[in-house]
């Protein structure tokens, strides 16, 4: 009874830890977009062919101060109101959730194939630990992830798109394009092969070599012997006993990865002019728009927030001694 | 009709489909535009951004009393139009024909609410503090009675005012908010039918009631692209903007290059407020240390050419051939330094009252005509500044902050850029003087002389063509000799389209609307 009590006491407190986390980024989230340099009215009309009177400007930056406080930003977060982009007049919530799903398909699906066979290619190569195989998939590797992303884009773009035309050279689909259901998801999938590609290339290299040492860790351990000892099969020693406990790294690092996805594309869709909530955000800070740019901040932090939670709760599901730990 | 006679007629008609199908009209039922930011919001007068790109969407949507060709002001949805003055007011005849996309027609009355409309609602791109009212005066009449003889009138209001209909916008108070489809409803050769805030890509239909004509597509989209001529090289766009050096091989690919006057200005900003740059023989010393053909020959291989310190371009119409100029003179920058106190130290630089003497210069990637345009101008200015003693501290910024210290004046030189100059003349009352342009990064906001500020003033009430004619001439020759703010080039401005599109896609004299740039004139896709 009192170790239960204990315990929930210990998840309220974590609970509460969280709560207070989140605090700070709803705080942080009003707070930094505003200590950037330059305002909206500024970005908007500097280079603007119009030019407006001390008057007009004024006006323009009345407008648009006229719910900026931080008590009219918290009530509205009470009600669920992210506000609205000053640049688009549309709902901030809106602009996210039309921008998400290409994130989510792109950064989404690249982290989950890149973490996928990182996994897997990183349990056998240590498996097969020393041979010719497994030193030159670590030395590729290691290369492989000193690469920046932006380089390999270039790459990327630069032979398959310009060279060989094989692939489009920007966006998620053809506009507009009148074409079946099927004839759309081959044409979504056409303009995300590009994109994607270099993604997995860029996350893979970190999560088998990642993959790859914590499998070599846990292969070495007395349990690995025991088990091998019980002539128990090759494979079920390798995933059942040994990958399983050397994956707890791995889902660490998917969850870190999915969670600053917004910001960890940023370069990748711009490149590609790929949609999605990078670019929203790379457009609403250089046009200063600050509940946009306040909402893309407060909806990833809040992401990173809710993947640690998550995270949480699946180390205990896959480690019971992480339970332990409350 | 026998049977033979109907196989001939089959047989003839069928001969003829090829013919049918090969003529442009025919082939062509689509373009697509490429823009390497994609998002310039919606297109309607308040809720496009207020750039070139952005009032360039709208106005495929909704038209004006006056457009622009190449040759200059055109008919649109007025006939033909005169200036009263007795009355100070213009008149002007109607287009009889205007239909709007719900199929109602346009009216005198439309154009009259939307003058008190943008009046009680205002509209930046349109300034109608000399205009009183208009008035409906006949059933294909509307006639604008102005406060005060205005000078850029027509091409300020008449060809830039977008006109609304009435029996849309008559129950909205909030235009800003307003978010209906009827928004959207114009009178223009295309109807406004998606645009993907996310995918930064809009979609317009062709407008078959057109009082013009039907317009040669059936689609307009506009595409993002990072890399507008990658998308251009890969059939995904048939029209872009492009860099100089790409010429020669969107040209060996079969694409058509198109070429703008000068109708965009490098600029050195100045900290006039602040000692020693309020000193006029400081910012000579200044002119006569920086070599506009360096800049051009080092930052742009040679693809621009020198500015007038006066603004206007030769290419204008109201170029002063007499402006000053100030030749690229190292030693004689120095003698004017060293006439102002400054004196070498031993290092080489300037010392001023004993201590060093420094000047900070902002620089930042600048969008010209819609597109991100790195800068190399900064480095070779502080090379060329520090050639002559002047050190300089050189400071690369995004381009918002770099706007933001500028509007603050919270800097001492920073160099920017704008458009608008093959407009009217009304552009030097603009990028000089603080009453027209206080919310302007771009304007040197200088109002030290008065003989400047009172020509600007009367420039904009002369109506005669010669009388105004010789105040933009003097403008020019003060703005060159005070230098609140030196010109340095005109960079080249491309374009290139695909030309088996059937169109042919053309720069507009004096730029769209209020000097834009950008080739995408509505009378490409019409005529």
């Amino acid at each position: 009874m009192g170790k239960h009590s204990g315990l929930t006491r210990a998840k309220v407190g974590h609970l509460f830890t969280f709560g207070l986390a989140a605090w700070v980024l709803i705080c942080l989230s009003y707070a930094l977009p505003r200590l950037m340099p330059g305002d909206f009215v500024t970005a908007m009309f500097a280079s603007s062919h119009v030019s407006l009177t001390q008057e007009q400007e004024s006006q323009a930056r009345d407008y648009f101060k006229r719910e900026e406080g931080f008590a009219t930003y918290l009530l509205r977060l009470l009600r669920l109101d992210w506000g609205r982009s000053y640049a688009l007049s549309q709902p901030v919530s809106s602009l996210i959730f039309q921008a998400l799903p290409w994130t989510m398909l792109l950064a989404g699906g690249a982290h989950l194939i890149a973490s996928l066979l990182g996994f897997v290619i990183g349990v056998e190569a240590a498996w097969r630990r020393n041979s010719r195989t497994e030193k030159t998939l670590v030395g590729a590797m290691t290369f492989m992830e000193g690469v920046p992303e932006m380089a390999l884009a270039v790459v990327i773009l630069g032979l398959f798109a310009f060279q060989l035309h094989w692939f489009p050279t920007a966006g998620a689909q053809t506009p507009y394009a009148q074409l079946s259901l099927g004839g759309r998801l081959a044409d979504m999938a056409h303009h995300l092969a590009l994109p994607m590609t270099t993604l997995i290339l860029s996350y893979f290299p970190g999560n088998f070599l990642l993959a790859r040492n914590s499998m070599v860790m846990v292969l070495g351990e007395e349990f690995i012997l025991t088990a091998r000892a019980k002539g128990l099969p090759e494979r079920r020693v390798r995933y059942h006993h040994a990958a399983r406990n050397a994956l707890l790294p791995v889902v660490t690092r998917f969850g870190l990865r999915l969670a600053f996805m917004v910001t960890g594309v940023v370069v990748v869709e711009t490149i590609f002019s790929y949609p999605g909530l990078g670019t929203l955000l790379f457009n609403a800070i250089r046009s200063r728009d600050l509940p946009l740019i306040q909402g893309v901040v407060l909806f990833s932090s809040a992401a990173v927030l809710a993947v640690n939670l998550a995270l949480e709760l699946l180390y205990a599901r896959i480690d019971p001694r992480a339970g332990h730990a409350y | 009709m026998t049977k033979r006679n109907l196989f001939f007629h089959a047989l003839f008609i069928s001969s003829l489909l090829p013919f049918l199908v090969s003529v442009p009209w025919a082939q062509t039922t689509e373009v697509r535009i490429a823009d390497s930011k994609g998002d310039w919001g919606y297109p309607n007068p308040w809720r496009h951004y207020p750039r070139g790109p952005g009032y360039v969407r709208m106005s495929w949507v909704l038209d004006t009393l006056i457009w622009k060709d190449e040759k200059g002001m055109v008919p649109a949805l007025a006939r033909s139009w005169s200036y009263d003055q007795g009355r100070k007011a213009f008149v002007f005849q109607m287009e009889p024909h205007a239909k709007w996309h719900d199929g109602r027609p346009v009216t005198p009355e439309d154009v009259a609410f939307t003058l008190a409309y943008f009046k009680k609602y205002p509209y930046g791109w349109v300034v109608l503090e000399k205009v009183e009212r208009a008035e409906a005066t006949g059933p294909h009449q509307v006639t604008f009675f102005l406060k005060e003889p205005y000078a850029p009138f027509l091409e300020d209001v008449g060809g830039t005012m977008p006109i609304l209909p009435k029996h849309v916008w008559e129950k909205v108070s909030d235009p800003k908010a307003y978010e209906d489809p009827e928004a959207y409803v114009g009178s223009g050769p295309f109807v406004f039918k998606d645009f993907d805030v996310a995918k930064g890509t809009y979609l317009y239909e062709a407008f078959h009631g057109y009082y013009q004509g039907r317009p040669k597509v059936e689609r307009l989209v506009y595409v993002k692209a990072a890399d507008p001529i990658a998308a251009l090289c890969s059939g995904q766009a048939d029209l872009a903007s492009i860099e100089p050096e790409m010429r020669p091989l969107l040209e060996q690919r079969g694409m058509k290059v198109i070429e703008d006057k000068a109708g965009w200005v490098k600029k050195l900003m100045i900290n006039h407020r602040m000692a020693p740059f309020d000193d006029r023989r400081f910012r000579q010393a200044l002119v006569h240390a920086i070599s506009q053909e360096e800049i051009i020959q080092k930052a742009h291989r040679g693809r621009g050419r020198p500015a007038s310190y006066g603004l206007l371009s030769a290419d204008h119409d109201l170029y002063n051939p007499a402006t000053p100029k100030y030749a690229h003179d190292p030693g004689r920058a120095r003698q004017i330094l060293e006439s102002m106190g400054f004196q070498r130290g031993t290092d080489g630089f300037y010392v001023k009252d004993g201590r060093p003497f420094r000047v900070e210069l902002l620089a930042s990637s600048i969008t010209v005509a819609g597109q991100p345009s790195s800068d190399r101008d900064g480095e070779v200015i502080r090379h060329q500044l520090e050639a002559v003693g002047i050190r300089v501290d050189l400071r690369n910024m995004e381009q918002p902050t770099t706007d933001a210290k500028v509007k603050n004046w919270d800097f001492q030189l920073a160099v920017s850029g704008h458009g608008g100059i093959m407009g009217d003349p009304k552009i030097l009352n603009e990028m000089i003087s603080e009453e027209y342009a206080a919310g302007s990064v771009n304007s040197a906001r200088f109002q030290a002389n008065k003989e400047l500020l009172d020509l600007l003033d009367a420039q904009l009430r002369e109506m005669d063509p010669d009388r105004r004619k010789a105040m933009v001439y003097r403008i020019q020759e003060i703005f060159a000799q005070e230098l609140p703010s030196i010109c340095l080039y005109y960079p080249e401005t491309l374009s290139a389209y695909n030309p088996n599109k059937g169109i042919r896609w053309f720069y507009t004299k004096g730029g769209i609307s209020k000097g834009i740039p950008i080739p995408q004139n509505k009378l490409a896709l019409i005529r």
